[in-house]
């Protein structure tokens, strides 16, 4: 079993560890309050938030759409230049729309009142890494996310089960289109290889076996319902991984879950996610025992993860690169300000290298530092100026027909507006430089500045005649630039 | 009096250096001067140094509908619906020709300015995206793994003590292909936007302003042992390689370094975009726009050896006829105003472009009028200085000579980097690729 950490090493700097990588990161109150409880039951009140309301509902065109059938006629019945001004149009609605998704999406995890359960959504997004590129239904990829929501604590088996036969999934896969006696492989491909096993666990002739087991599931594009036809399934004798019968949906499930490989494969991949390092061999077996143990749910597996010593060992805290999002999200809890413009998060966020509903494959993003590249870490520095100041430097170049950033008279971009600096660094706490340092340092570096980055600021101040609001912007600014901020 | 390190400032990247590069900056070059001079071999980062341009096509392209062949029954069986109509490929010889949407390919041929190499693969072929990219980008075996690109390799051995801008990855990414032991190489989508914006959104060169406290704190780096082996920059594009996030290094160190590349290469490149045009029309599409850029950059003689580009979406299971002629049509108008543009700008002698994708699809087509996974398919060379034609052998769609339904290879990738890396970078393979290939004669 892993090590839990001793109770000795449970204080305020192991809660803001906490809230940082099982959240968005705390206020100082959050982190004093999460650290009075014992770190067990600490760790719990952040899994078993689930029951708690969320300010935000859903987008208002987040259900079947009921005028599909009389759309879709509607379509087949026009003009080819009349079907031209449709698909233009349902294009541009759809495009609009995954804007508000992402917007709606960011907002949850600045607002919501189970930041875990966004963090988490935020793993399976990037794990089964689907497009809206290919799906172009926002409805579908709405869904999709909170397919993830729902089920992401839960068991391991049901949360595949539902992945399979999500709407948005059966088409970026083509799973939707798979028939016997030619079925199409990408699907039975990707969910072991990436999904559940790993590269290398399985053979050529399971991908074609497996992809034989799983026809008959397919796409009722009228109800955007997944659908089980039997005439489309091949009923014949099938053998995968060893498993040989005439296998089905459930068969294969149960066949891929139970194998040793599963429990590996995604305890590492959560592994890597919220410690930021991978598990080395001994710590995978560990952690492969527990899930397994745990009867492969995800909510308990969480739990031991998060307190467990080796999450809060010196290597991991405050090692691990932010992405994108969580760099954007955290950076407005901390200066508390609100999120920019949707049109503005999603064009900062896909500059940043996480196009947030457009994985750049199915494979989801890399992370940790094939985050940071010279043209991100720019990028980066300028997303800081638009934060701070509401400035925007950042070029816009939206997807076409997205609608764009509102500008101002002067051309550039307008973002949103600067941080509030009476509420961040009332007038009472510019006492001196020292004091003014050591408030960034404790709200936005965790406390752990370098000497050379306090040189840099502190030559900043000291090289100001006074320290207005426009100094103080700027040493905001250069803060969310230091390398220790791209880090928790 | 021009000591050799003078004459290398002021020759090898001296234009790049603007004058708003610090002082501190300006010694760290100095260093690196000195350390090329003490080892007495000139990094090849000249202006009229050879380039090399890759564009990945990622996905796996279908290389039995790019290089199409002609009367051949085995191809039109396995073929049904995606079989190509003879009449509308552009015969190139006849028993073979290009996709009707590769007019681009059918001038640069008909100009003697492309090479085909046919049938390009690897020994135990794998159909993973994912492996596959990685076993093309680290040139290795198909069974071992590696965290060094061929590309990184090839700048440790050869451009050693060159500056960041060696390698420029077109996009958000930085590939694995450019992984390196000392990690270089950046990557860059956009010039005008390349750059640290202050305060006031203009220039970042006041003396109060935050700007120069940025290029303080980017200057934390100056007296850490350059060259240390950090974290290298393979990320994923669109298949980027696998990166591995085990390398030495911290990542504040890795941050810090990449901090400090970024700015220095900020201000050569905005410098040099805001200096050249380009010479020639584009066709609007995001690879023209990246091969625009490149174009320029290589005009406004950037140190860069090597330039990579993606062009995403050729993982085509279904429904392949209409997103695949689009690809290529894309691809092919593309590379064809990139070889005009360069000639224009009069820098054609010394570039050579060079596609690949991680592998070809299946020979039957699929159930949904798509192709699933394969194996080898044909690479292809475009420039004024290529051996033109055909190299290696075409591939036999007998069913009986396939492996799992898919073609054999019979040039290995390896040997077309060989004779890239011999012929037109002039440099030894040998320590690169670890082992000795054959070479194929692909530079004239």
């Amino acid at each position: 079993m892993l090590a839990e950490l001793p109770a000795s090493r449970w204080n305020p700097a192991a809660a803001t560890h906490l809230l940082n990588r099982a959240g968005f990161g705390g206020t100082a109150d959050e982190v004093s309050e999460l650290a009075r409880k014992p770190a067990r039951e600490a760790v719990r009140s952040l899994v078993a938030k689930g029951t708690a309301v969320n300010p935000q509902k859903p987008p208002s065109w987040a259900h079947p759409d009921p005028d599909r059938a009389a759309r879709l006629k509607a379509f087949r019945e026009a003009s080819p230049q009349e079907r031209e001004r449709l698909q233009r149009e349902q294009r541009q609605t759809q495009r609009a729309r995954m804007v508000e998704l992402e917007g709606w999406w960011l907002d949850r995890m600045v607002r919501g009142a189970d930041p875990l359960r966004e963090k988490l959504t935020l793993f399976w997004h990037g794990h089964f890494a689907t497009s809206a590129v290919k799906v172009r239904d926002a409805y579908l990829m709405w869904r999709q996310n909170d397919l993830f929501r729902r089920h992401g604590l839960g068991p391991w088996r049901t949360l595949l089960r539902e992945v399979t036969l999500d709407p948005a999934m059966l088409i970026w896969l083509d799973q939707a289109q798979s028939r016997p006696p030619k079925p199409n492989e990408n699907y039975a491909r990707e969910l072991m290889e990436l999904f559940v096993l790993g590269e290398g666990r399985f053979s050529e002739r399971d991908v074609t076996e497996l992809a034989r087991s799983l026809t008959g599931w397919t796409l009722d594009r009228l109800r955007q319902e997944p659908i089980y036809r039997p005439r489309l399934h091949d009923p014949g004798v099938k053998s995968v991984l060893g498993a040989e019968g005439r296998l089905g949906l459930d068969d294969i499930l149960d066949v891929l879950t139970s194998r040793p490989d599963s429990d590996q494969w995604i305890t590492g991949k959560l592994w890597t996610f919220f410690a930021g390092t991978a598990p080395g061999a001994e710590l995978q077996q560990s952690l492969a025992r527990c899930f397994k143990e745990q009867g492969r749910t995800i909510g308990p597996f969480l739990e031991t993860l998060l307190i467990s010593e080796a999450f809060h060992a010196p290597e991991v805290v405050g090692q691990r690169i932010k992405s994108p999002t969580e760099l954007l999200v955290m950076a407005c809890r901390q200066l508390g300000r609100p999120l920019p413009a949707p049109a503005v998060c999603a064009n900062s966020l896909r500059l940043l290298g996480q196009d947030l509903f457009h994985p750049p494959n199915v494979k989801g993003w890399e992370g940790g530092v094939a985050w940071i590249n010279a043209n991100t870490l720019l990028n980066r520095h300028n997303l800081a100026l638009l934060l701070v100041t509401g400035e925007n430097p950042l070029p816009t170049t939206p997807r076409k027909g997205t609608p764009s950033a509102p500008r101002t008279r002067r051309g550039r971009p307008a973002a949103t507006a600067p941080v509030d600096l009476a509420e961040l660094l009332p007038k009472t706490d510019r006492t001196s430089a020292e004091r003014i340092l050591e408030i960034l340092n404790n709200r936005f570096l965790d406390a752990r500045i370098s000497a050379k980055s306090r040189k840099v600021l502190g030559d900043y101040l000291s090289a100001q005649a006074d320290l207005d609001s426009q100094e103080l912007l700027g040493l905001l600014r250069l803060t969310l630039c230091l390398p220790e901020y791209q880090l928790c | 009096m021009h000591t050799r390190r003078s004459f290398l400032k002021s020759t090898a990247w001296g234009g790049a250096l603007s004058s708003t590069v610090p002082a501190f900056l300006a010694a760290t070059f100095d260093h690196l001067h000195a350390e090329n001079s003490d080892r007495d071999v000139a990094p090849a980062t000249g202006k009229d140094s050879p380039v090399l341009v890759v564009i990945q096509l990622a996905g796996g392209n279908d290389g039995l509908n790019t290089v199409v062949p002609l009367g051949n029954d085995h191809y039109h069986k396995a073929r049904p619906k995606l079989g190509l109509e003879p009449k509308t490929i552009r015969k190139i010889r006849d028993d073979v020709g290009f996709h009707p949407a590769l007019r681009g390919f059918e001038e640069l041929h008909d100009e003697g300015r492309l090479a085909i190499v046919q049938s390009v693969g690897y020994p135990n072929p794998n159909r993973s995206h994912f492996r596959s990219t990685d076993i093309w980008m680290t040139a290795t075996d198909s069974d071992r793994f590696s965290n060094v690109g061929w590309i990184g390799r090839y700048f440790d051995n050869a451009c050693a003590g060159g500056p960041a801008t060696v390698g420029v990855a077109v996009g958000r990414q930085s590939p694995l292909a450019f992984a390196a032991k000392h990690p270089r190489g950046i990557a860059l989508e956009n010039p005008e936007s390349f750059r640290f914006t202050d305060l006031d959104g203009g220039a970042d060169n006041q003396a109060k302003g935050s700007g120069s406290f940025y290029r303080q704190m980017n200057s934390s780096f100056d007296d850490a042992p350059l060259g240390d082996p950090a974290n290298a920059g393979g990320s994923v594009a669109m298949l980027g390689g696998t990166h591995s996030q085990t390398s030495g290094g911290s990542p504040l160190d890795f941050l810090e370094r990449t901090a400090l590349d970024a700015q220095v290469s900020s201000d050569q490149i905005r410098e040099i975009a805001n200096r050249f045009r380009n010479a020639s029309p584009y066709p609007a599409s995001k690879l023209a726009n990246d091969l625009r850029l490149v174009a320029r950059l290589i005009a406004g003689g950037l140190g860069t050896r090597v330039y990579y580009l993606s062009q995403g979406g050729y993982d085509t299971h279904t429904n392949q006829t209409g997103a695949h002629q689009r690809l290529l049509g894309v691809l092919g108008d593309a590379m064809v105003a990139f070889v005009k543009d360069l000639k224009a700008l009069g820098q054609s002698d010394r570039v050579l472009v060079m596609t690949f994708s991680e592998f070809g699809r299946r020979v039957a087509e699929n159930g949904n009028a798509g192709t699933d996974h394969g194996a080898a398919a044909p690479l292809f060379l475009a420039g004024t200085r290529v051996r033109a034609g055909w190299h290696g052998k075409p591939p036999i769609l007998d069913p009986t000579s396939l492996h799992n339904g898919d073609l054999r290879h019979s040039t290995d990738f390896r040997s077309v980097y060989a004779s890239i890396l011999e012929q037109w970078l002039r440099t030894d393979p040998r320590p690169i690729l670890g082992t000795t290939f054959p070479t194929l004669p692909l530079v004239a």
